[in-house]
């Protein structure tokens, strides 16, 4: 169980001024400018649940997750991790939790993988059975059993974070947190990796905070989104409500003979919005608002279409929405 | 508890038997640097009122020389850790964070480390170093009070005054590293910690060569216990209660100084930013 209340966490960054002579200034005094990376959010993850932690780069995402492991103090609010604030209990914390950072491994370059784990199994003294179970768990979910005598630096990418994820797992923590997990991955180390994360959370009853930008992550993985913009929470919610958001929206593809074009075509109504991609004719509209039976026939009859395919809106299409909303309203205060 | 520490307590004494190329190297250059401080010596007292037989500040020549010989041996085998220059990276990089994730204090990380190290520097080094030196200065006569068996009682404090000097230096290099996180000039910071640390522990100059009152200072200090005090107390220039009473100056550092690192890092940690991601 998760609490996080009105958590708040404020940077201050030193304003340098350019060139010599600014570096000379700053020398002498320095001006500072606060950045409210986090600002007032609250939420709760109840146990087992799997939460997609999204946003764009620097809403303020990894600097949450790090409050929430301990490894940041908020600057006001607080974190309540199984009734414990990280930050002041960082180490009966540690414990219970699990943390990937994508970016940066946890692992020791150097040294050959099974070593890095025989280093966690005494870090978090798990015990000589539980040690075999895990390592047979997770050498299965996560295909690790082949690499395990390499040093680290030697892995690829994918394995790497698949072995860092194992790490993670090791001590069987109660809650995880995996900041980007699958960056920079092919499709198929990402489905090993979503695979190894449902199979966790079904088996151990693990709670999972998830950060993505991939947003299939979220779709496999997640029944709630958290979705985060400029420090604050832009939507908190069941993943489905969201998809919903801007209504039942679906896009249909047609493919037309060439003298049906978007500019002439025949209008059905002012909800349908037709437009042209790569020769096709795309129908964006609200299901909800015009049915598609209605829009269908249209489709055949009106534009002649020889072909057709149906889309719902993705997930991604409706944050990218959101954001861009955003973005305007905060283009127009400004 | 401290089972958990175990793995950064095996990996500083790895990590210290890699460097064997650097222990012969270290022996070279060793070598040289001792004869240029007894070529030094030689002049001081030759050129004193007394001549050669001349007891300077409570030291002989003879003396002297068996300080500077053990001081050398005792330094490297004590002051061997890379604190600092991990927490460098820790910090700049951002890895820091790899360690408070996990259920374990980033000082006893530390602590845990230098003192595998210590182990094996001991054990591979100090031996045969210290047996050699002890050796040669007694048969050349340069180490006139060592007379067993009161010796081994004096052995025995040294070993527990060198592990009280690595748990200081250690620290002490902590305290500076977490400096780290105010200021990325860490060869400026370990410049000035080596500098103060040679100047006040005795290793350049025996503290009995300084001034009064900055004696007196010094010797409330932690810094005479991490170098002077302990060879001293090998060559039986310290009588046991004495010995005793620098064992125990030193240990009242070491919780003093540890309670300090904590604070700072503390407060250091809630000001400053983990870097990037």
């Amino acid at each position: 169980m998760i609490e996080v209340n009105e958590l708040t966490k404020v940077f201050r960054k030193p304003i340098r001024g350019e060139g010599l002579s600014g570096m000379a200034k700053t020398l002498l005094s320095r001006k500072y400018e606060e950045i409210r990376a986090v600002d007032g959010i609250s939420f709760a993850v109840p146990d087992g649940e799997i939460v997609g932690y999204i946003g764009a780069n620097g809403a303020g995402k990894s600097t949450t997750i790090k409050m929430m492991c301990g490894i940041l103090t908020p600057t006001s609010g607080s974190v309540l991790v199984d009734g414990l604030e990280p930050y002041r209990k960082r180490r009966q914390v540690a414990q219970n939790i699990g943390v990937v950072f994508g970016q940066k491994t946890q692992l020791w370059w150097d040294i050959p993988l099974v070593e890095s784990f025989k280093v966690l199994k005494e870090i978090y003294q798990i015990s000589e059975n539980d040690y075999a179970e895990r390592m047979g768990f997770l050498g299965e979910v996560l295909d690790i059993t082949r690499f395990l005598s390499q040093p680290v630096r030697t892995l690829s990418l994918g394995e790497r974070m698949r072995a860092d994820l194992a790490a993670s797992m090791l001590h069987n923590p109660r809650i995880l947190f995996l900041d980007e997990p699958t960056i920079g991955l092919d499709v198929l180390v990402k489905e090993k990796i979503r695979l190894a994360i449902h199979e966790l959370n079904k088996t151990y009853g693990t709670t999972v905070v998830l950060t993505t930008h991939d947003m299939t992550d979220i779709e496999d993985l997640c029944s709630r989104i958290i979705l985060l913009e400029k420090g604050s929470i832009l939507y908190d919610g069941p993943l489905k409500s969201l998809k919903n958001r801007f209504g039942n929206l679906k896009t249909l593809t047609l493919t037309v003979p060439a003298e049906t074009q978007a500019e002439t075509a025949p209008v059905l109504s002012p909800d349908v919005a037709v437009s042209e991609d790569d020769g096709r004719l795309v129908l964006r509209f609200d299901a909800d608002k015009v049915p598609l039976e209605q829009v269908i026939q249209y489709a055949f009859r009106d534009l002649r279409a020889l072909d057709m395919k149906i889309a719902e809106i993705s997930i991604g299409d409706v944050v990218k929405t959101i954001l861009e909303q955003q973005e305007a309203e905060h283009a127009e205060k400004v | 508890m401290l089972k958990k520490y175990k793995p950064f307590l095996r990996a500083g004494a790895m990590d210290t038997m890699t460097f064997r190329f650097n222990i012969m190297i270290w022996a070279v250059i060793t070598v040289f640097q001792v004869a240029c401080l007894v070529f030094l010596w030689l002049a001081v007292y030759r050129s004193s009122a007394g001549g050669m037989t001349s007891e300077i500040h409570g030291f002989t020549f003879r003396e002297m020389i068996a300080y500077v010989v053990l001081t050398t041996v005792f330094n490297y085998v004590t002051f061997n850790n890379d604190t600092l220059w991990f927490m460098n990276m820790d910090i700049r990089k951002g890895t820091i964070g790899n360690y408070l994730i996990k259920p374990i204090s980033y000082r006893g990380k530390f602590a845990a480390t230098s003192f595998g190290s210590l182990l094996t520097m001991t054990a591979l080094f100090g031996l045969p170093f210290y047996t050699a030196a002890l050796v040669t200065l007694r048969c050349l006569g340069f180490l006139p009070n060592l007379s067993f068996p009161a010796f081994f009682a004096h052995l025995g404090l040294f070993l527990l005054a060198g592990l009280c000097a690595s748990l200081l230096n250690d620290v002490i290099a902590y305290i500076f590293g977490v400096l780290c996180f105010y200021t990325t000039s860490t060869w400026g910071l370990n410049s000035l910690k080596e500098t103060l640390i040679s100047f006040l522990s005795g290793t350049l100059l025996p503290l009995a060569f300084f001034p009064a009152g900055l004696r007196d200072v010094l010797s409330w200090m932690p810094f005479a216990g991490m170098s002077q005090n302990p060879v001293l107390i090998l060559m039986m220039k310290y009588d046991l209660a004495q010995s005793l009473r620098c064992v125990a100056l030193s240990a009242a550092w070491i919780v003093a100084l540890e309670l300090l690192a904590k604070l700072l890092f503390a407060r250091a940690i809630r000001k400053v930013t983990v870097q990037g991601g």
